[in-house]
């Protein structure tokens, strides 16, 4: 298997503080990996390190291309998409309008064929194509979210704590959307994730995450049998 | 009947004005959440540009044209290397960088062209006494019709730019979610300085119009039209460029009909206090101005 996302002794954090002490992870093509992490655990400043919005050392290689000194927009061209935690949508601008700013770096013609495409997968968002993002409900905000970074046609979606602050129904509407675009689209994708339970029913291998440092990782078959994984994580 | 029209029509491009530099705040503000306070000077530096081009030769329009550029890649050049370096120490220190700004250019003019009295300015409108269309008895002049037609082209134009075009598209992002822009891969850097550079050029138009209707450029000339522009601003909402132009006309014809009916107690000498009121007005009943967003913290 190829490796689509492979990160090296990575270092991250905000300004004097480093929150990451160099982490190892990685992606093959269609996988799907989830990063499991306490609050703090630095899952979310290890997706703005991935996604180059914030300063960063070591290694992060997407198809082998060194992408750590590259600008947020570099790394978008070079087709890695991001759901950031808490949705990030333009809530002043229409939802057609946030999918149309997803496809920012696109300049094919499929554009629309693209839209019409996510908003038959999120009927939802068809329905309120001309409505301002912000007077979305929090899950249709998730979908738009989502579907805007599918806009840019990622080889691989960071998703960051999709599941915060939505409905356990809309949680699993949306988990299922993934797996099926992972199943059917062979999308590559790195999640992060507080629900557990959820996230390594979708997920093939998961990492976890504690204090900026990686701990264990694995098959999500095999974390699961560890009793001190599954207390700690999985509750039962 | 006849005095009101004619206060109306006054205002009427006297708030054309005041949209025209209030745009370039709007413009600059959405995109970092900065109010530019050299947005008169830059305006005024850039109708002495005007002056000058038109003194080497250029007819007075294709003069405005060319200032008009200049002053866009002058200020691309201001935010990149004096406003986004300051910017990432403090956003407070932007504040005292566009005073220094204010404060440098209103002396580099009269430095840089050896000039300390007004210039005359060859007008950019029919302008002799009697050129003016007569309306209810009211005469409104054809230069005061000229820049109410300019203004309308500007927002015309700046519609246009804004919402059917990518770039407009990236600058509505920006300005809506500056943390969320660089996800979908748009350089925010890059936004803003255009921002910087199209707030510039619109200031540029609003500076040649300003002169063209006074006769002269002057170092002094914006001084008290910049702080009607933040009025008009404030009155139509920041974020607004809609707010902007409505402000700018709201504020015009207000503060002419203030100063032409009440002569004794206002008066053209009490006319820049009229702008005054309304920021504290809006300030107190509506801060978000009329047309601008509300932001919604949610906790």
């Amino acid at each position: 298997m190829t490796l689509l996302l492979d990160v090296r002794g990575l270092r991250a954090g905000y300004g004097p503080v480093e929150v990451l002490h160099g982490i190892d992870l990685s992606v093959a093509q269609g996988e799907v990996v989830v990063v499991l992490g306490a609050n703090g655990a630095g899952k979310t400043t290890m997706m703005r390190a991935i996604s180059g919005t914030i300063s960063r050392h070591g290694s992060v290689q997407l198809s082998g291309d060194e992408t750590v000194a590259k600008s947020p927009d570099a790394i978008v061209r070079a087709g890695v998409a991001q759901v950031p935690q808490g949705r990030g949508t333009f809530v002043d601008l229409t939802v057609d309008d946030n999918l149309r700013a997803g496809a920012f770096t696109r300049r094919d013609g499929e554009i629309e064929a693209d839209l019409d495409r996510w908003y038959g997968v999120f009927p939802r968002l068809g329905e309120r194509k001309t409505q301002r993002a912000g007077g979305l409900s929090g899950g249709e905000q998730q979908m738009l979210a989502v579907a805007r970074a599918l806009m840019s046609r990622p080889t691989l979606l960071l998703c960051d704590e999709p599941s915060l602050g939505l409905a356990p129904i809309v949680v699993q509407e949306l988990f299922a959307t993934l797996a099926g675009l992972n199943r059917d689209e062979g999308l590559s994708v790195l999640l992060v994730e507080q629900n557990a339970n959820l996230a390594m029913g979708i997920a093939q291998r998961a990492y976890l995450l504690e204090t900026g440092t990686i701990v264990a990782s694995g098959d999500v078959d095999e974390l699961r049998k560890d009793d001190a994984i599954r207390k700690a994580y999985l509750g039962y | 009947m006849e005095r009101f029209l004619q206060y109306f029509f006054d205002g009427l491009s006297q708030g054309s004005i005041y949209a025209l530099i209030a745009l370039g705040v709007v413009i600059i503000y959405r995109g970092s959440g900065h109010l530019n306070f050299a947005q008169g000077e830059m305006a005024m530096i850039s109708a002495f540009i005007a002056w000058w081009y038109a003194d080497l030769g250029l007819s007075p329009w294709l003069a405005v044209g060319v200032a008009s550029v200049t002053a866009f890649v002058a200020a691309m050049g201001i935010e990149r290397f004096i406003i986004r370096p300051i910017g990432h120490k403090s956003p407070f220190a932007v504040v005292v960088a566009s005073i220094g700004l204010f404060l440098g250019m209103n002396a580099l003019a009269p430095f840089a062209w050896k000039v300390t009295i007004p210039q005359a300015y060859e007008a950019l409108f029919p302008d002799k006494a009697t050129d003016f269309v007569r309306i209810g008895g009211a005469e409104w002049r054809e230069q005061n019709i000229g820049v109410l037609l300019v203004l309308a082209v500007i927002a015309g134009a700046l519609y246009l730019l804004f919402q059917r075009t990518r770039f407009g598209l990236a600058m509505r992002a920006v300005a809506s979610n500056p943390e969320s822009a660089p996800l979908v891969g748009i350089r925010t850097g890059q936004v803003l300085a255009v921002s910087w550079g199209l707030a510039a050029a619109v200031g540029a138009v609003g500076g040649a119009m300003v002169a063209s209707l006074r006769g002269n450029v002057d170092a002094s000339m914006m001084f008290t039209i910049f702080f009607a522009a933040v009025a008009a601003a404030t009155l139509g909402g920041y974020d607004s460029l809609i707010g902007a132009v409505f402000g700018g006309i709201t504020l015009g014809i207000f503060e002419n009909m203030v100063a032409g009916y009440q002569p004794d107690v206002v008066g053209q000498e009490l006319k820049g206090v009229v702008s005054l009121v309304v920021i504290l007005a809006v300030l107190l009943v509506r801060p978000s101005g009329l047309f601008g967003t509300r932001r919604v913290e949610r906790v």
